[in-house]
């Protein structure tokens, strides 16, 4: 594949570049105040909308204007304008380079090799210790799940998500100290990327040892030799006679391919389950799929906030806030800079809390409310954290689930459903 | 209750590197491969050497490694390949990692990408910079490395020296004065001699007009609590851009010098060739010059391999500073001149060839080298005494009366001074 015939510049002649000595003459008012040094807030989302409009609109010279500000004005390592510039300019060089695709199976790959179990543990450990952004979705889920589950002897969680079992810990607690006897608890995890699977290897004793110490009668399966959530099948869960089934799904729906998610949401109702838990994250990469522009402005918006986030909960040089912030750029060049037909199927196109109930409901599930009780819990989590987080509740009827709102905005959805009668 | 953690500290595979033992390695290594690089041209550029087998499993090394790839990438105009492998590397090295290695990497990749889009883009020209950010964390690097003070003080010797003749008016031209740090130390010599102070006229040249202001007035204040006459004038712009000596304010009968501490932070003073034919024209008593031991000339892959030389030496002598102030000097002076030289600079960029040593033009276009003296090594090894890692310093006396001052065996910045042989009194 050759790649390089893209980069061939369409502006070099003579074999040099164009050198300009002066402030360049066409610009925008939010140019010339980028120019003052950056000294305008938010001049990062200013230039980077501007940018995918002409590129949207095929004003080649605007874009390459725009993307010279951009690259003179971003850098990884400076504030959140900057940073923001910086990852944004990458995805939307690899779309004017066509080079989305090749790119995005590189940071794959990169991530793949350079993440060790022992790193994505303790990364997303120091997360929930600054910031409820992953907390807040297992506070809800582990109060709804209990609570569904009470009276049962036997339980089977089947934990489809992203958080590699950090959840866990609290809900076998929770069972070992309830009063009446400990009930019996089958946990499986489908496991579906190689990270998540290699992950599981050091999981699986772990976890076995934490219930044998909380004296939780506890059986811990892996299901990994799915590539995709969608060739999960009700026969893989091997669900027993007179088990109560409770689904966990964490930030994990939002990688199944745009088309498979009916199926898959289908596929859990099939299991008659007593409760299923949803959390994702509240952006919406999935119905603006076709429509650049639209779905840029989103990208923009929902990373803006979480990169703030980030950079008010962690220290200024802190390690970790690097890695997360970093990790967004595999999502924003999948959801920008690739069209859909990438071999792999980790789509990472978002919904928000409305789309997913409206398949919920599709597929024969109907919302319950978060009980009091599971309320408080949660606001006492965010009590715990700094200022800035907020317990958004429902406020109109056809709303379901609790956000999480950082400034205001809810960025993190949590639901219960229960299959309609 | 948790399940225990193992802990380290960034996680990655940099994490696993020896802190203390990379701090010389990555210099020493550096060089080695510089050396073969260069020796190998001839035959074949893509073929890179293998690392030091200092440690097999040093992943900062590999990531050196990558770096030269990219490198030689760029330099055939490979941009596809080298922004897929800055893509790796921008994932994977951090500017906040526990070695040096790991640092330099992680700001020369962020750089190389910078060129990379600026090279597809087909324009460059550095946007402006916000110069009071730059001249306050080139503050910080001189509370925390010799090297400024060095400058500052070899060069007052030097001009003390060659003005020991009781001028009745000095004039000195500053090239970039900055916040003018370099000034008072002076002064207080000059006013606190027998004989008095000479009237000192100075003129500041910088890119900002407003910050020029803000120096002449603290400079203006400062001499006048010693009682020294003192006139400031700032001239905003380049000094190769400025058409004729009468600009600077130069006038008959007084005795000129010109100060140049040379950086990378941004490109001070524009074309050589029209630096030099204003300084040829000035013809001062004495020019001060401290430059830099990295060639800003030549291919890309020649800069390249000259700065990663120079800024990973740079690197290993801050990396014993305290970790607030050594972060700042490195993210807002060592990566602001790593982008300026890779990203910005340039024949291809600027339209010109910068010259490699200013010491060897200035020598071949009419100037006369004068020694730094005894005093001037003295000044400087006073200097090296005031800062704790003081023993990895070395102070070099070079050929002809330089004086340069490295870490551990690379020479860093080297200060000379010349005179014009039949100087002019205007």
């Amino acid at each position: 594949m050759d790649t390089n015939s893209k980069f061939l510049n369409p502006r070099i002649n003579n074999g040099g570049l164009v050198h300009i000595d002066m402030q360049p003459s066409t610009t925008t008012s939010s140019s010339d105040s980028a120019a003052e040094g950056g000294g305008e807030a938010k001049w990062a989302s200013k230039l980077l909308r501007e940018c995918a409009a002409a590129m949207s609109e095929k004003d080649s010279a605007k874009m390459h204007h725009l993307l010279w500000m951009l690259n003179e004005l971003a850098s990884p390592y400076g504030d959140t304008d900057q940073k923001i510039a910086a990852y944004f300019l990458q995805a939307l060089f690899c779309k004017a380079t066509d080079s989305g695709r090749r790119c995005y199976k590189t940071l794959v790959s990169v991530a793949e090799r350079s993440h060790s179990f022992d790193s994505a543990r303790k990364l997303i450990l120091k997360f929930q210790e600054v910031s409820p952004w992953t907390t807040f979705g297992h506070v809800a889920s582990n109060g709804a799940t209990l609570e569904a589950l009470e009276g049962e002897s036997n339980l089977h969680i089947i934990d489809i998500s992203s958080t590699l079992c950090t959840q866990w810990p609290t809900l076998l607690e929770a069972l070992a100290t309830r009063t009446d006897d400990t009930p019996h608890l089958r946990l499986t995890v489908v496991a579906t990327t190689a990270a998540a699977k290699s992950a599981m290897k050091e999981i699986s004793p772990r976890m076995e040892k934490f219930a044998r110490l909380m004296g939780v009668p506890f059986e811990f399966i892996v299901i990994a030799d799915l590539n995709r959530l969608g060739e999960l099948t009700k026969d893989a869960l091997s669900i027993r006679e007179g088990e109560a089934v409770a689904v966990n799904c964490i930030g994990a729906l939002k990688h199944a391919d745009v088309d498979e998610r009916r199926s898959v949401i289908e596929m859990m109702k099939s299991l008659n389950p007593k409760v299923v838990t949803m959390v994702e994250e509240e952006a919406n990469f999935s119905s603006n799929r076709n429509d650049f522009v639209e779905c840029f402005e989103e990208c923009l918006r929902f990373h803006t906030i979480y990169f703030d986030m980030l950079e008010e909960s962690f220290a200024a040089t802190s390690n970790e806030k690097l890695m997360l912030e970093r990790e967004c750029l595999r999502n924003i060049v999948r959801v920008l800079a690739c069209d859909d037909k990438v071999e792999e199927h980790d789509s990472e196109r978002r919904e928000k809390g409305r789309q997913w109930s409206e398949r919920l409901r599709e597929a024969g599930f109907s919302a319950v409310a978060h009980s009091e009780d599971v309320v408080d819990d949660v606001r006492a989590l965010l009590k715990r954290y700094r200022a800035g987080w907020s317990l958004v509740l429902p406020a109109e009827d056809d709303q379901t689930g609790i956000f999480l709102a950082w400034k205001d905005e809810p960025v993190v959805w949590a639901s219960v459903w229960k299959p309609s009668k | 209750m948790q399940p225990q953690e193992q802990l380290n500290h960034s996680g990655n595979l940099f994490s696993q590197l020896p802190i203390t033992k990379s701090s010389d390695q990555l210099s020493q290594w550096v060089e080695h491969v510089t050396k073969q690089l260069i020796d190998e041209t001839d035959d074949d550029p893509a073929a890179l050497p293998s690392p030091i087998a200092i440690d097999q499993n040093d992943a900062a090394m590999s990531s050196l490694t990558v770096l030269f790839e990219c490198a030689v990438a760029i330099s055939l105009d490979n941009l596809g390949e080298a922004h897929r492998m800055l893509l790796e590397l921008s994932q994977t090295a951090s500017p906040y990692g526990p070695s040096p290695a790991e640092r330099v990497v992680a700001y020369f990749a962020k750089a190389m990408s910078s060129r990379v889009v600026n090279s597809w883009i087909g324009v460059c020209a550095p946007i402006r910079v916000d110069f009071k950010a730059v001249h306050a964390a080139f503050h910080v690097y001189n509370n925390v490395s010799p090297f400024v003070k060095f400058a500052h003080f070899t060069s007052n010797q030097a001009i003390l020296e060659a003005c020991s003749r009781h001028p009745r008016v000095l004039h000195i031209i500053d090239l970039d004065i900055m916040q003018g740090l370099q000034w008072p130390a002076l002064f207080h010599i000059l006013a606190t001699r027998a004989e008095g102070a000479p009237h000192v006229r100075m003129t500041g040249m910088g890119s900002s007009g407003e910050l020029l202001l803000e120096t002449g007035k603290q400079l203006s204040s400062f001499a006048r609590r010693l009682g020294m006459q003192f006139e400031f004038h700032a001239v905003e712009g380049r000094f190769g851009d400025v058409p004729d000596p009468s600009a600077l304010h130069v006038r008959r009968g007084d005795t000129l010098v010109v100060h140049w501490l040379q950086h990378s932070l941004y490109d001070a003073t524009g074309p050589d060739w029209k630096t030099m034919r204003l300084l040829q024209g000035l013809g001062p008593k004495v020019v001060t010059l401290v430059e830099q031991e990295m060639s800003h000339g030549g291919s890309f892959l020649d800069r390249f391999v000259a700065s990663l030389h120079y800024y990973s030496t740079l690197f290993d002598s801050v990396e014993a500073c305290e970790e607030a102030e050594r972060h700042r000097v490195e993210q807002w002076v060592l990566h602001r001149e790593i982008n300026n030289v890779l990203a910005v600079g340039g024949p291809t960029r600027s339209g010109e060839d910068k010259w490699r040593r200013w010491r060897s033009e200035l020598a071949g276009k009419g100037f006369v080298q004068m020694g730094m003296s005894g005093s001037a090594m003295a000044q400087a090894q006073l200097i090296l005494n005031m800062f704790p890692a003081g023993r990895g310093y070395s102070l070099v006396q070079g050929d002809h009366g330089t004086l340069s001052l490295g870490w551990k065996d690379t020479s860093l910045y080297t200060a000379s001074a010349w005179t014009w042989p039949n100087h002019h009194h205007f």
